[in-house]
């Protein structure tokens, strides 16, 4: 185990096993990308995701064919799958840039091993989101002229007033930041792969993706203030990112949509899903590639405990809404809350407040968050229930709204399952190529770790 | 470590007679503003409660946060946050004058008036006399309980109980959690109910944040000048203050976060039952109180706790800390006054009227009261025990001067 | 490496190689202290203390970060108003022209966008990157200043530098091995 118990009873962290040097880390964690074969469940695992983005593709080709006719959306539902997808989606990427950033910024050493592959799935998980604003009108070419400022002959600007537009803002910095703070934080490791390449093809790719980084002083000077200055800028960013996408509800006036308690609510759910998909990647990945010693069982319970305060805040958003419905003394508000919970929908409002109120119970109790393959299951459940939160909060409060005359049910069709599916597809392919050409955890940022990094300057005072 | 038993430093415990002083001063003042403008003392009262109630509440939040999740900021200032929460018993009993004077600062109680409308008949089985002084003692209870046991516990770990921490920490996770649900309530109850048709259901979060940023202005001041005298001198580093002001700057972000996310969901739903709360408040005069807020409460101390070098110089970072005191004081105001006319009278208990900025004598008067009072009984709690948690397994490592965590 | 002409000299510098940073730290000190100014260190991971080390100056990063930052706030605020109030005004919902609390959240995103790519571009335009080609990495060991050990370079431009003189106060700083780098 990577704890060791303390006199006091309270546990004493371990980031990195014991018996680490620059050089072991180095290699374990390069010779991943460089020398090692890919396994067979390597293939397997692409090839599952491969298959799904096929069937992506199929499902996008038949939507800019026929139109959006073929999903199940209606007159009071006209938004469904694609923007529940799209806010889970981009949910799960948050907590990739809270792990690189925030606990970066609070020095916790424990991000050190899983930022880089959190990183990754941030990057990946805004891709498959970008996916459903771009395509959700069927006709993707339009989004350029309707969401984009630029100057066109008719004289038409975005509206800005309009949440939709700052979602467009938000979501493209946040693409563009969090992929210039993960390539950053890859440049020396880049390096690294660039001298222990054993081919010329390997070393010309990595090399010139390098840039010719060689690791002096004044280079760490200004990469560490940019690093930081990324995380400092990437912390409000995240939270933004998110506040929009809630601002996407609730500055509407549709009850159920419309509550001042969105923000940081939805931020919470967020982290809350994304930590749960950080684990469904961190406990696979840390047995097959053999990184026990670097995500050690101190990064899981952390996870755990992420998700066991985040789950706690959504709960309490889910109390507040329900508590503010009746106060409001709004008829509409306390009609919508009723029909959540008891209407046709009434199934995936118990479902997603058991998961997400009552399952996310168990993470108090250390003998859960001791379980490796128990946490397994309880994060997938988790991602489930931030699924379900969004069906719930979209659906129920649309399709029964002020006008009982245009109620209706909604329905997904096979081809809204086939595009939500072929997005996972999509997040496994590109993660697979990437643990399988880039180092799935900074080697530079765990030489740091190993004890020899401690700078003993009994030297210097000598001096 | 020296050997010493880290007692606080006499002269400094002191300055609770002063405080005292102040305090009956407020007192005075108090009373004679309870027999010529009854209305406004009770407005003021509730105003300068709020502020004060704050700190304890806040404190004992963030030591639980503390509790869970270490760290050096945490461990030196630990006593001050005990200390702080073990006046929440003085602040139950202050309460009192809020619960006399509820029919005057709360519409709802006003029976004829529920009884003609409809809104106000649907939310009586919340908003009620007896069941607001039940919930305000459940409250109380639930507060004095968990800052009771907390401070006992860290008692019990200088005495050398090797379990106090792990039951501090296990006490911590359920503690924050009926922390977050009581402080929810009790801001309907106290002052989202001053207008009781409206509601924001972000309320409770920005009532998390006040009290987290107004409990750590206040500990800046405390350790600042424990800081400057014997024993605390060499323990209290540039590197404390630093994570203290980093802190106190992630809560000065937070509070203009939840603030304007409210404004903003607000202003753009347009709603008539929401948007009174801000046309009210940015017209006749208010709307340079709410520049004031933005200016002071945010811009200021926000562009200012950004230097690297005044978080770690304790001399700067006090400024800091007593401006958003103030502005703690401003805001809270901002909240509560609004809601009244400048006679003192809620405008919702009767005919429309306008609320024009107005302050009053007593919006000094009271906080100072309070204050007063409150500022003297911490000093004295804060003297009772050593200034460190001698016994807790960190200690050496948050005094070393890198401040590790 | 072509051999050098009189005016330039024929080496770029000497490397002294270490094992651990705390090694390097203290070499870098003694460069310092004997007067050399010239000189670089390369490690596989930041070392906070080489800044002290080498008196290397403090980077302007920060300043150019404010400044892209106010840039993106400008700018964004600026599109929002020149589109909504001159280019196309229009009444949404009896909203002033100019509705401010609408424009903050995408005037925050640029002032994001703006600090965030000045973060980067200046790290990385500061630093003279991308470099194709470094004289340094004619060190025969230098692929593992990458990996797992620390350099520290003494550069023949610096005055004091002197081809046995310089080598032998490296080879008392106790490094696995100091060599020549060529041009």
């Amino acid at each position: 185990m990577a704890d060791a118990h303390a006199s006091d009873g309270r546990v004493r962290p371990l980031v990195i096993e014991p018996g680490h040097s620059f050089e072991s880390v180095t290699g374990s964690i390069s010779e991943i990308v460089l020398t090692q074969k890919p396994t067979k469940g390597w293939f397997l695992g692409l090839t599952i995701g491969f298959a799904l983005l096929m069937g992506l593709l199929l499902a996008i080709m038949n939507l800019l064919v026929t139109g959006i006719g073929i999903w199940g959306n209606n007159v009071p539902v006209g938004w469904a799958f694609d923007i529940i997808n799209f806010v889970w989606w981009i949910g799960i990427g948050h907590a990739g840039t809270l792990i690189s950033a925030i606990l970066l910024l609070f020095r916790q050493q424990w991000r050190t091993s899983i930022n880089r592959f959190a990183e990754a799935m941030t990057l990946f998980a805004v891709a498959c989101a970008a996916l459903f604003p771009l395509l959700h009108t069927g006709r993707p070419w339009l989004s350029a002229f309707w969401l984009f400022p630029y100057p066109n002959t008719m004289g038409l600007w975005p509206q800005f007033r309009s949440p939709l537009i700052w979602d467009v803002f938000a979501v493209s910095t946040y693409a563009t930041v969090s992929a210039m703070f993960w390539f950053v934080g890859l440049i020396p490791d880049l390096a690294t792969l660039r001298d222990r390449a054993t081919s010329p093809v390997q070393r010309t790719i990595y090399g010139a993706l390098a840039m010719g980084w060689r690791g002096s002083a004044m280079h760490w000077q200004r990469y560490e203030t940019a690093y930081l200055l990324l995380a400092g800028l990437s912390t409000p960013l995240v939270l933004s990112v998110h506040t929009v996408v809630s601002f996407d509800f609730s500055v509407s006036q549709l009850p159920g949509w419309h509550a001042t308690v969105f923000p940081p609510y939805f931020v919470a759910g967020a982290i809350y899903s994304g930590f749960a998909m950080v684990l469904t990647l961190a406990i696979p990945l840390r047995k097959f590639y053999k990184l026990t010693d670097f995500i050690t069982m101190h990064h899981i319970h952390n996870m755990a405990k992420v998700m066991l305060v985040t789950g706690l805040i959504v709960s309490y958003g889910y109390m507040n809404e329900a508590f503010f419905a009746w106060y409001s003394g709004n008829n509409f508000e306390q009609f919508m809350m009723k029909n959540r919970m008891f209407g046709p929908y009434g199934w995936a409002y118990w479902l997603l407040i058991s998961i997400n109120a009552g399952v996310v119970q168990l993470f108090w109790f250390r003998k859960v968050r001791d379980n490796i393959g128990l946490l397994f299951v309880l994060s997938i459940v988790v991602n489930i229930g931030m699924w379900l939160e969004r069906f719930v909060i979209i659906v129920t409060s649309l399709h029964r709204d002020f006008l009982p005359s245009s109620w209706a049910m909604y329905y997904p069709t096979r081809w809204d399952f086939t595009m939500y599916f072929g997005t996972i597809g999509l997040f496994v392919s590109l993660l697979f190529l990437f643990i399988r050409f880039l180092p799935m955890i900074s080697i530079f940022e765990m030489r740091t770790m190993v004890p020899e990094a401690k700078v003993h300057d009994e030297k210097l005072e000598a001096l | 470590m020296t050997q010493t038993n880290y007692a606080a430093p006499a002269d400094f415990i002191a300055r609770s007679r002063p405080a005292l002083m102040a305090g009956v001063v407020g007192v005075v003042l108090c009373g004679i503003g309870f027999a010529v403008a009854r209305e406004q003392f009770y407005r003021a009262y509730l105003i300068g409660y709020l502020l004060w109630l704050g700190i304890p509440l806040g404190s004992m939040a963030l030591l639980m946060v503390h509790h869970l999740s270490g760290g050096a900021w945490g461990v030196v200032i630990r006593r001050i946050f005990e200390a702080s929460s073990r006046t929440l018993p003085l602040l139950a009993i202050l309460f009192l004058p809020i619960a006399a004077g509820m029919h005057s600062l709360y519409p709802w109680t006003n029976e004829t008036l529920v009884a003609h409308d409809h809104i106000l008949h649907a939310k009586s089985p919340y908003l009620n006399t007896p069941f607001f002084l039940v919930r305000a003692v459940i409250y109380f209870a639930c507060w004095i309980g968990l800052s009771t046991l907390l401070s006992k516990w860290s008692l019990a770990q200088d005495g050398g109980d090797v379990n106090a921490a792990r039951k501090m920490q296990r006490l911590s996770g359920a503690g924050l959690v009926i922390y977050g649900l009581t402080i929810t309530f009790a801001a309907v109850d106290w002052v989202m109910s001053l207008n009781p048709k409206w509601f924001s259901t972000i309320m409770g979060f920005l009532f998390m944040g006040g009290h987290g940023l107004i409990a750590l202005a206040f500990t800046v001041v405390i350790a600042t000048a424990l800081a400057r005298r014997a024993p605390m001198d060499h323990v209290f580093k540039p590197v404390h203050f630093h994570d203290l002001g980093k802190l106190m700057l992630a809560f000065v972000m937070l509070w203009a976060y939840f603030n304007f996310s409210q404004f903003l969901i607000i202003y753009s739903g347009n709603l008539a039952e929401e948007v009174p709360y801000y046309i009210t408040r940015l017209s006749n005069g208010w709307q340079y109180v709410a520049l004031g807020l933005l200016l002071l409460h945010f811009v200021l101390p926000f562009s200012m706790l950004l230097s690297r070098d005044l978080k770690r110089n304790a001399n700067r970072l006090i400024t800091i800390a007593v401006l958003v005191i103030v502005m703690r004081l401003v805001d809270i105001a901002f909240l509560v006054s609004p809601e009244f006319n400048s006679a003192g009278a809620n405008l919702h208990a009767g005919e429309d009227a306008v609320s024009s900025a107005f302050v009053n004598w007593l919006d000094v008067a009271a906080p100072l009261a309070i204050g007063g009072i409150w500022v003297a009984y911490f000093l004295r709690q804060l003297g009772s025990r050593p200034l460190l948690p001698l016994r807790e397994p960190d200690l050496a490592k948050a005094i070393a001067a890198t401040g590790g965590h | 490496m072509s051999a050098s002409t009189s005016s330039t000299p024929a080496i770029y510098g000497l490397t002294a190689e270490f094992v651990n940073p705390s090694e390097l730290v203290a070499a870098a000190n003694r460069a310092r202290i004997a007067g050399y100014r010239n000189m670089d260190a390369y490690s596989p991971m930041p070392i906070e203390e080489l800044n002290e080390a080498l008196a290397l100056p403090k980077t302007r990063l920060p300043r150019l970060v404010l400044a892209g930052g106010i840039a993106g706030t400008v700018l964004g605020m600026g599109l929002e108003y020149w589109a909504s109030t001159i280019a196309y005004p229009m009444n949404i919902g009896g909203r002033p022209e100019f509705t401010w609390p609408s424009f903050i959240p995408v005037a925050y995103e640029t002032t994001i966008l703006g600090a965030a790519l000045s973060a980067v571009v200046g790290m990385i335009v500061l630093n003279g990157l991308p470099q194709p080609y470094h004289p340094v990495f004619n060190a025969p060991r230098f692929h593992r200043a990458s990996q797992d050990r620390f350099f520290l370079c003494i550069e023949s431009a610096d005055p004091q530098f002197d081809r046995q003189g310089t080598e032998q106060f490296l080879k008392g700083l106790g490094p696995q091995e100091v060599t020549e780098v060529a041009w």
